[in-house]
């Protein structure tokens, strides 16, 4: 597996130099993974990438910045590849629209054609469009299509990864590439052949805020009230300034809500949390919207703040324990899903923490990271599920 | 016993919730001084703007080889740390029907959406920016336009005529709205802008110059080095000759020797002369064109004196010289003299470099433009095209064989060149080696006139 990286606000440029550094892998690329910034034009990249490489399918999609060792940011001009030449390593992908149907049953779908395709303990990384609508600001949640996914796919030995596209910070847009071309509402999975395993940390950032108070009404995403108050109500005398109307959205830079699994009482530790995101606020019914509408009534949950030096802190820890983890073993590809709000100009962090990342993980690793709306991997020892505000990485590696 | 239990417990809920009001105030503070602590990170990120434009700004110019690039690298270094969505680069564009209009240079996170090429904006402010509280009328109505973006960040340059607009899809982008303090950043990135496109302006300008002076110098002192060759040749045969018919030389001459010589130094003195005499021609070139008397002459006319002139040069090359027979009533506007001087030299050029048994045929007509078209084409030695325009150069017979076996001053064709210039009109060579070469002058339209020609006389053939 090699890495590409380019960036260039032309399409042709971008694809140019992140092929260029693909090598002699290029000319031998069976399936291409390709995080392209929501500024370049989609379709442009799809035909400069079919000129540089031939009829190679392309998946993977819109991302709002990429990672790598040679160059990272969230320009929207960057653009990240990872090219599958070995035939004994390369994944197969499978492809699902509808999401703007049903969320749940296009995760079902994607869910049973990865089943019928699994024998052995596999790695399945799912890369699927975030963003159903702009206006209203509407996501496609990643919590419906991964419950989707757990349904069908059942008890089948499936390592699940993945990411929410999105365009830029602001979640503007997102597309997929789908193989042939550039696809809406679509959902990919890439299951990696029996032979490749995958180790991965989760790396957090968040830490409470508040004492436990219980979700009385909730409908979905929107949550109505906490401890009986309106939510934003609760929200806002906590920062002690009033955010509903146009300025919901800043909320998801200050706040989310945060659910501890296991022991409510047990010490704090920041990889007991699966935090939700704020996606907006309406000043007229009191309520907050989630990113996920996967917390239910009489949850007790927390309001959690973002921690920039807790967030580094995470980084270093969990870079160490990859590190620890991979040492001496036939690593394929590092990689890193990261979510868009812990960039340095969303989270205000003083250093990026990707570029931690990148010069931490052992440098004989390749490395390729997008930033992403939402991270799903194995959490608690359960199946895997969305997070929020975290940071996945991935080591690849060919299983001994 | 029970009493008690109540109270403690009574104590202890009054404990608890002590605790969950100070773990939630504390937890406010926490939350709003992180809050202001990334604040504070996100403005000095985007305040760095300018600072990064400037440290960026020899980088960019070093790297980009025309003023018109740097547009395009630039808004790149603007987007990517103010996190816009779009942004662009306008100008001011003088029009005689819209004296608001500006025209987009350069243009930046528009995907497969094609950007707008003008905008109209009426009386162009220097600072603008629009929030969702903004009423769409002008000059909301035109900047919003620019981009196709609701919320823009505007600055313009009067002076310069250059404007830099900013624009997002949301208003909260990344971390807040546009707003008035962000007039520093806006105009402090046109700023850096308008200061590296005028350094690499001046930059090329001074390239140019220097090369121009370089060429020119280099020019000069082959000039110089051609001049004293050609004055020194025939002066050395003036002197060497005439030492030896002195009185009292030691040479003894027989009558023929001496005829001889005093035809040497005869022919000798003329090209010296001639030499001068184009020296001197060339060196007015610059001021000859106020002095021309312009009248209008018959185009056959002056091509047939020319012919005439040089046909005795032409027989004894025994080469044919022809002119063609073009629209009777040809006339152009010209100084006769200085035309008559034109066609001689191109004439005799064509003669000198065309071979025993070659042909020169020299002809003028009139082009469906109105131009006038005047050609001596010959089927001489001809030249490579490369070497065209060093033949226009004073004193740049091209190098070879033939080079300096052909006589002349070699200012010729400079002088012809600088001549039609001066007329208006332009001078062009067509050669090949070995098939001859083609000269054509075009004079403009407004120099040319078919004349009404008088009826021929009764019994005239």
């Amino acid at each position: 597996m090699r890495v590409g990286y380019g960036r260039s606000p032309d399409p042709v440029a971008a694809v140019r130099q992140a092929v260029a550094a693909l090598g002699t892998a290029a000319d031998n690329a069976r399936l291409l993974m390709a995080f392209s910034g929501g500024k370049l034009d989609p379709f442009a990249v799809r035909a400069a990438l079919a000129d540089a490489l031939g009829p190679v399918p392309v998946v993977g999609g819109s991302a709002a910045g990429a990672i790598s060792r040679s160059g990272s940011g969230y320009s929207g001009f960057e653009l990240g590849l990872v090219a599958f030449h070995d035939p004994d390593t390369a994944p197969q992908f499978l492809v699902s629209r509808g999401l703007e149907v049903d969320e749940r049953k296009a995760g079902a779908d994607i869910g049973a054609q990865v089943r019928s395709v699994v024998r052995q303990d596999q790695v399945v990384l799912l890369l699927f469009d975030s963003v159903a609508s702009t206006q209203p600001p509407k996501l496609h949640y990643a919590s419906s299509i991964v419950a989707g996914f757990n349904e069908a796919v059942g008890n089948a030995p499936v390592n699940l990864l993945g990411g929410g596209l999105l365009t830029d910070m602001n979640m503007s847009g997102a597309w997929v590439f789908d193989g042939d071309g550039v696809s809406k509402h679509a959902t990919v999975a890439l299951v990696f052949p029996p032979n490749v395993s995958a180790e991965t940390v989760i790396l957090h950032g968040c830490r409470p805020v508040s004492a436990f108070m219980e979700i009385t009404r909730i409908d979905g995403a929107t949550v109505y009230e906490l401890d009986g108050e309106p939510a934003l109500k609760v929200i806002e005398r906590m920062l002690g300034l009033p955010i509903g109307g146009g300025r919901g959205q800043e909320l998801s830079l200050v706040a989310t809500l945060g659910q501890k699994q296991g022991d409510p009482y047990a010490p704090y530790d920041e990889k007991s949390y699966v935090n939700r995101l704020i996606l907006s606020a309406d000043a007229n019914t009191g309520s907050i919207t989630l990113f996920e509408p996967d917390f239910e009534e009489g949850a007790l949950v927390q309001i959690m703040s973002r921690d920039n030096g807790l967030m580094l802190d995470s980084v270093r820890r969990g870079v160490e324990e990859m590190n620890r983890t991979v040492g001496g073993h036939d690593n394929l590809l590092g990689l890193y899903i990261d979510c868009a709000g812990r960039a340095s100009a969303r989270s205000g962090s003083s250093i990026e923490e990707a570029e931690l990342v990148v010069r931490g993980l052992d440098a004989k690793v390749p490395l390729l990271g997008f930033y992403s709306g939402v991270e799903v991997a194995p959490f608690d020892g359960e199946h895997s599920r969305p997070l929020d505000w975290t940071g996945v990485l991935t080591v690849l590696r060919r299983r001994q | 016993m029970t009493e008690l239990r109540a109270l403690d417990l009574a104590k202890l809920e009054r404990e608890l919730a002590y605790y969950r009001r100070e773990c939630n105030d504390l937890g406010a503070r926490l939350l709003r001084l992180q809050e202001e602590q990334s604040q504070a990170f996100r403005e000095a990120r985007r305040s760095r703007t300018v600072a990064k434009l400037i440290r960026e700004a020899h980088r960019l110019s070093d790297l980009c080889a025309t003023p018109e690039e740097l547009g395009a690298s630039m808004l790149e270094v603007i987007v990517e740390n103010t996190l816009c969505d779009r942004a662009a680069f306008a100008r001011h564009e003088p029009s005689p029907t819209s004296p608001d209009l500006f025209r987009v240079t350069h243009a930046i996170g528009f995907g497969s959406d094609a950007p707008a090429e003008f905008a109209t904006v009426p009386a162009a402010p220097a600072f603008f920016l629009t929030t969702a509280r903004s009423v769409i009328e002008s000059p909301a109505y035109e900047l919003t336009g620019i981009l196709r973006m609701p919320y823009v960040l505007w600055a313009y340059d009067r002076a310069s005529g250059h404007a830099l607009i900013l624009g997002n899809h949301s208003e909260a982008n990344v971390s807040r709205p546009f707003e008035s303090g962000d007039q520093e950043l806006v105009e402090g990135a046109l700023s850096v802008y308008i200061d590296v496109l005028a350094r690499k302006q001046s930059e090329i300008e001074l390239r140019i110059a220097k090369a121009t002076a370089e060429e020119a110098s280099a020019l000069r002192a082959r000039f110089i080095a051609t001049l004293s060759h050609e004055l020194r040749t025939p002066l050395n045969a003036i002197i060497g000759f005439s030492d030896m018919m002195l009185p009292g030389s030691s040479y003894r001459l027989t009558a023929h020797q001496h005829a001889e010589y005093a035809q040497q130094i005869n022919e000798s003195g003329r090209l010296l002369l001639e030499l001068i005499n184009d020296i001197l021609d060339y060196s007015s070139l610059a001021k000859v064109a106020p002095q021309l008397s312009l009248v209008w002459c018959r185009a056959e006319t002056l091509l047939g004196a020319s012919a005439r002139e040089l046909s005795a040069l032409a027989m004894q090359n025994d080469v044919r010289l022809e002119v063609r027979r073009g629209e009777p009533g040809l006339e152009i506007k010209v100084d006769q003299l200085r035309f008559r001087q034109v066609m001689n030299n191109l004439i005799s050029n064509a003669v000198k470099f065309t071979g025993a048994g070659g042909s020169v045929t020299v002809s003028a007509r009139q082009r469906p433009d109105g131009a006038a078209e005047l050609l001596v084409r010959d089927t001489g030695v001809g030249m490579r095209a490369e070497d065209i325009p060093r033949a226009l150069e004073p004193f740049q017979q091209i190098d070879g064989g033939h080079s300096r076996s052909f006589p002349g001053t070699g200012l010729g064709l400079p002088i012809a060149k600088g001549l039609v210039e001066a007329h208006g009109g332009t001078l062009r060579i067509v050669s090949a080696p070995g098939e001859g070469t083609a000269v054509t002058i075009m004079l403009p339209e407004s120099v040319v006139r078919i004349a009404e020609l008088p009826p021929a006389e009764p019994g005239a053939a």
